[in-house]
């Protein structure tokens, strides 16, 4: 298929924004997170029989093996909440990450809009969600804006490398 | 027992912060978005605290927060935010909009437990 230069770099945006989606929903860590909480559950019940065995048998030594298997388990499945509670926040937040790049590469494979209106930084700056998102976004911006500034020419200062704005 | 009304978009979020409450002793609502949130509170909802993520389709965090702070049966429910905005700014326009209290995902379950402790009544 042939086309224009400028349909061509839509094409790739709107490839893009697709692929990005997709990988955003295999990143998806809640089967992982479901497991975890499957592994807390499946413990407990352990410990449950455990704690039953001792109370059942009349041998000190297992009875006290009992106890500190039980002990164990208590502190190994808090971990494990705890761990999988941590999972899902962290999950949020990169699909809500991952989020505002389709957005934004949507935005750019719009074909009705005139080149130079679809985003800008600014609107993409609008679409964060944290605040890393806006420190990478300022860093960019900073490589950006040396990558593009003139040479500089003699007594030229350069020491504050910031943008305007 | 005390009950938490709890929005976020993220199912796996919802289920995660419902799992914690649950067994830390507490009720669950839940709500998708801030909309469904302010409907189940028009339906008769009165939770002893909320909990709410930001960043939410149909109506976000902060106009949920405004919105409840307008209606009599929840102007005093400690509302604390949960999200992954750590920026000032958000910040400032949630404790504007009558936020109880923020916390910065990811937090541990004990932070969340000890937060809502000391904003629910003794």
């Amino acid at each position: 298929m042939q086309f224009t230069s400028e349909a061509s770099e839509h094409l790739v945006c709107a490839v893009l924004a697709a692929q990005v989606a997709e990988l955003r929903d295999r990143i998806d860590g809640s089967a992982t997170v479901e497991l975890l909480w499957r592994t807390s559950e499946v413990l407990m019940q352990l410990s449950d029989l455990v704690r039953e065995l001792a109370t059942r048998c009349h041998d000190s030594e297992l009875q006290a093996q009992c106890t500190t298997v039980v002990a164990a388990e208590a502190e190994v499945s808090r971990s494990i909440e705890s761990l999988a509670f941590e999972q899902a926040q962290r999950n949020d937040f990169t699909c809500q990450t991952v989020d505002c790049v389709v957005t934004a590469l949507e935005r750019l494979a719009v074909t009705d809009g005139p080149v130079g209106n679809r985003i800008s930084p600014d609107e993409l700056a609008a679409l964060y969600v944290s605040e890393e998102q806006r420190k990478v976004h300022d860093a960019a911006t900073r490589r950006f804006v040396i990558g593009v500034s003139p040479a500089p020419t003699g007594g030229d200062c350069h020491g504050d490398e910031r943008p305007g704005g | 027992m005390p009950s938490i009304l709890v929005l976020d978009d993220s199912a796996t979020m919802v289920m995660s912060l419902s799992r914690v409450l649950k067994k830390a002793g507490y009720d669950v609502e839940t709500a998708g978005n801030g909309q469904e949130g302010m409907s189940k509170l028009a339906a008769g909802l009165k939770p002893s605290a909320i909990l709410t993520d930001l960043n939410m389709p149909q109506m976000d965090g902060i106009a949920f927060i405004k919105e409840a702070r307008k209606s009599a049966s929840t102007r005093f429910t400690p509302i604390i935010v949960l999200t992954t905005e750590s920026g000032g700014q958000k910040r400032d326009e949630a404790r504007v909009a009558g936020a109880s209290a923020w916390l910065t995902k990811p937090t541990e379950p004990n932070e969340l437990l000890s937060t809502l402790k000391q904003l629910l009544p003794k």
